[in-house]
């Protein structure tokens, strides 16, 4: 070959190398694209249900008008109406309206008002018979308006707010008696039809015992079964067929999971519906061949000089297994199930079957009692058509996501501190 | 070779990998404290042979071994034998260092701890120290008993391992190629300890180096192709075989 042809060939192979770097190089740019697109949608929707909206409100604590007296117990006082010292606090923000506008100025507030203002009343029982400023929750519609999500110039009878609302609240925020705060109900609530009063709680616990009960479940049988499998089993046809049936569980729907619960745990065992407990067993299930893949691979990658050395000190299978070979896979066994737990996290479909879409206005307080999970909430609120709703969906999301990325880097941790120990 | 108690012998030994017969008939007699040497061209049997000796190839399933292995005229071989029992008394060192991920000390006491040899902590403190000692570590590790053995330079793990195979005090200690992986230096200090170990143990070593053969063993045994050609004194075998075979793979005709 001449000088000549050579240079050509060299100048081919450097276009070929140019050529690969630039798909990559893109490909990585796409992705990393629609990740920020994806990211900055969530965050700019989800961000303001973060913060909620309230109005500070002269209440006039009238015993009479409450029905209690100084003597009144807790019991009497829950039990006690606070709705009209409610009502009549409302009126006060502009007297002498007609009637039709008196439901509007009622409208303004969250139908839990009185509630909060009973939880009010029971911390400081000092205001019997005075008149105090108390914060309550402002409606939804409010709560829109003054997070600028709704727009103000379009007509009246196409917005959800009436003129007469909108010149109430421009009053009381020239008056500074409009306030926003952290949203820490948000955190703790359960699910309502109201947006302003809905809130994660109740999926975050059903959440919680629903990876408790997946984790108990799977973590044990998952990490015996991979040891058996690769340690003791003898390699024949039947494990042979075992093998390549754990491979394909892994790549079976998630919602054919949930068809299993169903007939299986609800129809025929009748544990109870919409349950954690439930939810638990069909996520570890279909979390099992997740967790015996990874377990299985991370044993076979411990070299076999590590089997010999303890087997020719005299130790047994059972011994060279448990002491040696198996605390050189925990890392990688371990990050495998945190991985497998964090996509039961936010698996849905199976759940919807099973039950956990019901509408569950209580937070959980065992996993026998009805709940939802996050990716469920996401779902039921992400059809609901209020504005309060569309950005409690994206901060349903952004803790969901809060949740997986803390999950994944804790596997990840686990993975380079073991390795560390012994490299 | 007269007056030597036997310590191991093996009449008959076949041995095969599925169809394949890797051993034929080896009968071979290891004498009580002496270090016997097998060599031999690569994939000739010596270590299917000594992994024979403890049942080391019962972990492979398709190994099937057949004929007479006895230790003090006690046969060994057979389904009905606790090959933990056996390979209590009968160590081994592997070609390549394999401590465990654990603490030095913890390689050596795990061997002690598995088998309860030690009635307390003072007790499996003098193991470890002792097992060091004979595998002449002690001074080189004593300040860090608690760092991985991992950490260690070649040599020293392979002197771990032999610690740790003499940590349960066994009768019989095997040698697969255990300078394979080492320098000459490093190398030089194990051939030293071999001498040293034959006082109190019986020691077979497989090894290519013809060299390290003659310079550690007193028997010589030479396979090729699943055979034993040749047994004898280290010192007849390197100056005068008798087998043609022999001469040239010494003299690194073939090989």
């Amino acid at each position: 070959m001449n000088n000549k042809a050579k240079e050509i060939l060299l100048k081919k192979r450097y276009r070929a190398e140019k050529r690969f770097r630039f798909f990559g190089i893109s490909s990585i740019i796409l992705a990393l694209s629609f990740l920020c697109i994806l990211l900055v949608n969530i965050f700019t929707n989800g961000l303001s249900a973060f913060s909620r909206t309230e109005i500070l409100l002269k209440v006039n604590f009238n015993e009479k008008k409450i029905g209690i007296n100084i003597n009144s117990t807790d019991k009497e006082i829950k039990q006690a109406n606070f709705d009209e010292i409610l009502q009549e606090a409302l009126l006060n923000l502009a007297p002498n309206v007609p009637e039709l506008k008196q439901a509007e100025l009622i409208d303004l507030v969250s139908i839990d008002a009185t509630i909060e203002l009973k939880k009010f009343y029971l911390k400081n029982k000092d205001v019997l018979n005075k008149t105090s400023e108390v914060a309550l929750t402002l409606s939804d519609d409010i709560d829109q308006v003054h997070k600028g999500n709704f727009p103000r110039d379009i007509p009246e009878d196409r917005r959800r707010f009436s003129d007469f609302q909108l010149k109430i609240y421009d009053e009381q925020i020239a008056q500074k008696k409009i306030i926003s705060e952290f949203n820490w109900p948000f955190l703790f609530n359960a699910d309502s039809r109201e947006p302003e009063i809905a809130g994660v709680g109740a999926s975050l616990m059903g959440s919680f015992f629903t990876l408790i009960v997946c984790l108990l479940l799977s973590f044990p049988l998952g990490i015996l079964a991979a040891i058996y499998l690769e340690e003791f089993a003898p390699k024949n046809k039947i494990t042979e067929i075992i093998e390549v049936n754990v491979n394909n569980l892994a790549a079976v729907p998630s919602i054919v999971f949930g068809l299993l619960g169903l007939g299986v745990f609800l129809n025929y065992f009748y544990l109870p519906r919409s349950t954690p407990l439930v939810g638990g067993l069909v996520l570890a299930l279909m979390t099992l061949p997740r967790i015996i893949i990874p377990c299985r691979a991370a044993l076979k990658a411990v070299p076999p000089s590590i089997r010999e050395g303890a087997l020719a000190l005299g130790a047994s299978k059972v011994q060279t297994v448990m002491h040696n070979v198996v605390p050189l896979a925990m890392p990688g066994t371990l990050s495998g199930t945190i991985i497998g737990l964090s996509q039961a996290l936010g698996e849905t479909a199976p759940l919807l079957l099973i039950g956990m879409v019901a509408f569950i206005n209580v937070v959980p307080s065992t996993p026998f009692d009805p709940s939802a999970v996050l990716p469920v909430q996401v779902y039921l609120w992400s059809e609901s058509a209020e504005r309060g709703f569309v950005e409690k969906t994206s901060a349903t999301i952004i803790i969901l996501i809060f949740f997986l990325a803390f999950m994944n880097s804790f596997a990840i941790y686990l993975r380079n501190k073991f390795e560390k120990r012994w490299s | 070779m007269v007056n030597e108690k036997i310590k191991i012998s093996t009449r008959n030994l076949n041995v095969y990998y599925g169809i394949k017969q890797a051993l034929f008939d080896i009968n071979l007699d290891l004498f009580e404290k002496k270090v016997t040497a097998l060599i031999g061209p690569s994939g000739c049997g010596k270590s299917t042979f000594i992994r024979c000796l403890n049942r080391m190839n019962d972990v492979i399933d398709i190994c099937k071994v057949e004929g007479s292995i006895k230790v003090d005229g006690e046969e060994i071989n057979g389904k009905e034998i606790d090959v933990n029992v056996v390979r209590e008394r009968i160590g081994m060192v592997f070609q390549k260092p394999n401590p465990f991920p654990k603490s030095i000390y913890d390689n050596i006491a795990y061997g002690p701890r598995i088998h309860g040899l030690a009635n307390n902590q003072d007790d499996l403190d003098r193991i470890v120290e002792n097992s060091l000692k004979k595998a002449a570590l002690w001074e080189e590790v004593k300040d860090r008993l608690n760092q991985p053995g991992t950490g260690l330079s070649g040599g020293q793990q392979q002197r771990l391992c032999i610690a740790r195979a003499i940590s349960i005090n066994p009768e019989v200690i095997l040698m697969d190629e255990p300078c394979s992986a080492l320098d000459p230096i490093a190398t030089a200090k194990i051939e030293e300890l071999i001498d040293e170990l034959k006082k109190s143990y019986t020691i077979v070593i497989v090894t290519h180096s013809m060299s390290q053969a003659a310079r550690v063993s007193q028997n010589t045994g030479f396979f090729h192709l699943g055979k034993l050609l040749e047994f004898n004194l280290t010192e007849k075998i390197f100056k005068n075989p008798d087998n043609k075979m022999t001469q040239d793979y010494i003299t690194g005709r073939f090989g």
